[in-house]
């Protein structure tokens, strides 16, 4: 009876301890071990073999913790904020700067609640959603103005620019990085207002110079009369540049005011656009090829978007080859992703292509063109070609910048791209306000 | 630990074993969040374009103002389904139907904030008239109590959630305060617009401090019954 409780026991035992090992062996993923490795293995060394394991799980795992840990407090004191959401949006952890940034008091470490009922911010609920749906990286800026209850401290409350990052995780969880941008924010604006505050000053001495230039004209003689005259186009250019960052400077400070909103028809407007700079077109022999659906007519401001076009023909007429023809196409779009919201911006667009046969966009430039006083390389050689003779925005750095503040002043877009088959410069317009053809006529 | 801070928390027990009811519940709250946002930041916009003049802000009132209605639109006929399809307990059932009563008081908050706009629109060619900043006093504070509101429904505070009622007199005094300034003005030059608009926006704004107690209340009749 003795004996056979012994082996009983002993059968038990062995069981079981294989039985472990297998689980053990899965658990670390070896599957390389045979089963009849395992019971050789374990027949002659069970127990040295189990230690060995143990010991060396056991500091792996610690190793494992460690660097977890390092992870953890390097995300903590990150200078960016991390936050990140599980598949309900409820918050499982976020470091220090996403807790100062979006003003989480009422959060504690350890605590899982909604997102939205720490932070009511209806941007950052969207970009979480928009990254999961869509399982990919996505990036939002906005302005976060952090919830008060206290109306006193209303006034003081400072709004934040911030720009979010969120990344799609395993099981539905979203990891959102969160800048805060306000000082660069407020720098580019700081920056802006100086240099409008400079032009502003600028005007004034730059109107009396051309007075006293103008007089001196009359009164000088040939040799000298040369370098007044010099003297008076680039104080004239000098002028135009001021006059041009001002009125930028304006659109963008207040872009729906500074617009005067009429019917008018885009195909008169371009031909008249065409008609002024004929001379410098001929001179080049560059032809105009103009296609139109139908007469597109459009509600927007008739004389900055005749800038537009002067100052986007002009270009192309700059860089186009002799004897090149710039095609002009007139279409109106209805935007299919967003058929089924009857928003207001979803109306027909009116997309038109402007296309050159010049060289084109440099690849690395396409980014920056619409900025302020950037200049690829190639502009840059072309303005000492053209000796600077020629009026207003030639080379001043700001025309193509002008074009995409108007036309985002009409809540329109301006993309730039190199047209694949003439390999020159394409620019792609879009406006909204398309008025219907029904309205038109009553306008005529 | 008290831990059942969170409607979640709150409503997970009583629902462990109908994880499905729960989650709904959850999601609800989720969305009368939301829309508790947008309520926010159209009234933010509304204040901005009263205030500051700035009418550009006006302009996005109208969009903001669908998106909180088809929330709305949503998040009652989602009570609607969750009471006939999961025949909740009688905690459950209160705090559907007070999440009901809840988003219609946020919607009334949402459109009196459009009217806002529309009224800064109609009053900006006008003098800024003197009581103008009386009434930004006032307009903070409702926005504070809508927030209290939020913030009280987010955490399922009743006390926080009763304290809205102490704000709400501040806003009546006001408005009993303007009204008074604006009845008695003697000697008006020009148009009458400036002051019916003022009467009018200080209509709104008591209005909204009222939804924003009603939000208060129905948080306290969760929590409490």
């Amino acid at each position: 009876m003795l004996l056979l409780g012994i082996f009983l026991g002993l059968g038990l035992s062995i069981c079981l301890s294989i039985c472990y090992t297998i689980q053990f062996n899965r658990y670390f993923g070896r599957e390389n071990f045979s089963k009849r490795n395992i019971l050789a293995h374990f027949a002659v060394l069970p127990l040295v073999g189990w230690r060995h394991k143990f010991a060396k799980v056991k500091k792996q795992q610690q190793y494992l913790k460690q660097q977890l840990q390092n992870y953890q407090n390097l995300l903590e004191q990150a200078p960016l904020g991390y936050l990140q959401v599980d598949e309900e949006n409820q918050l499982l952890w976020c470091n220090q700067q996403a807790r100062q940034m979006l003003s989480l008091e009422k959060w504690q470490p350890g605590q899982v609640r909604l997102l939205l009922e720490v932070v009511r911010s209806y941007e950052l609920d969207r970009l979480i959603e928009k990254t999961r749906d869509r399982s990919s990286s996505q990036e939002r800026e906005w302005v976060f103005h952090p919830s008060c209850e206290n109306a006193e401290a209303m006034v003081e409350q400072k709004s934040v620019v911030l720009r979010a990052t969120g990344l799609p995780l395993p099981q539905g969880q979203v990891g959102v990085f969160l800048e805060n941008r306000q000082q660069l924010f407020e720098m580019s604006q700081a920056r802006d207002r100086a240099f409008s505050d400079l032009a502003h000053e600028l005007r004034t001495p730059l109107t009396s110079i051309r007075l006293v230039v103008e007089t001196l004209q009359d009164r000088v003689n040939p040799p000298i009369a040369r370098w007044i005259n010099r003297l008076l186009t680039e104080v004239d250019r000098l002028i135009d540049l001021v006059q041009s960052w001002l009125d930028l400077s304006r659109l963008e400070s207040n872009p729906t005011t500074q617009l005067n909103y009429q019917p008018l028809e885009i195909k008169a407007l371009i031909n008249s656009v065409w008609e002024s700079l004929e001379p410098i077109a001929q001179r080049q022999v560059v032809q105009l090829n103009f296609t139109d659906v139908d007469d597109a007519w459009i509600n927007a401001d008739k004389s900055r978007l005749y800038q537009v076009f002067f100052n986007l023909l002009h270009n192309s007429i700059k860089y186009s080859p002799p004897c090149g023809v710039i095609r002009v196409e007139v279409n109106v779009n209805v935007p299919l992703q967003n058929k089924n919201k009857s928003s207001p911006e979803n109306g027909p667009l009116l997309a038109i292509d402007i296309i050159d046969a010049g060289h084109g966009f440099a690849q690395e430039d396409l980014p920056h063109i619409f900025q302020r006083f950037y200049r690829g390389d190639k502009a840059r050689s072309r303005s000492i070609k053209g000796e600077g003779n020629s009026n207003s925005l030639d080379g001043s750095g700001l025309g193509l910048a002008i074009v995409h503040q108007i036309l985002a002043a009409h809540g329109g877009n301006i993309t730039a791209m190199n047209h694949p088959e003439t390999g020159g410069a394409w620019l792609q317009i879009h406006l909204p306000q398309v008025i219907a053809k029904s309205v038109t006529q009553d306008y005529i | 630990m008290f831990e059942t801070t969170s409607v979640k928390a709150l409503l997970i027990r009583p629902n462990f074993a109908r994880p499905q009811l729960a989650r709904d519940i959850r999601r609800l709250e989720r969305d009368i969040l939301r829309m508790g946002a947008l309520v926010e930041q159209s009234f933010r916009l509304s204040h901005q374009a009263l205030f500051a003049r700035d009418l550009s802000v006006a302009e996005q009132l109208p969009l903001l103002d669908k998106k909180i209605d088809r929330y709305y639109k949503e998040i009652e006929s989602e009570c609607t389904a969750i009471i006939t399809l999961h025949s909740p307990t009688k905690q459950d059932l209160r705090c559907l139907s007070a999440f009901m009563q809840l988003v219609r008081d946020l919607e009334r908050i949402g459109d009196y904030a459009e009217d806002l706009s529309e009224i800064a629109v109609k009053i900006f060619p006008y003098e800024p008239h003197s009581c103008i900043p009386e009434i930004a006093v006032m307009s903070r504070h409702a926005q504070a109590m809508l927030a209290t509101s939020l913030g009280a429904l987010a955490d399922l505070d009743e006390v926080g959630a009763r304290s809205i009622k102490l704000l709400d007199d501040a806003v009546d005094e006001a408005y009993e305060s303007v009204y008074e300034t604006l009845a008695n003005q003697k000697n008006i030059q020009g148009s009458v617009e400036p002051i019916v608009l003022l009467a009018l926006a200080i209509r709104c704004l008591e209005r909204m401090a009222d939804h924003a107690t009603n939000i208060g209340k129905r948080v306290a009749y969760i929590v409490t019954g």
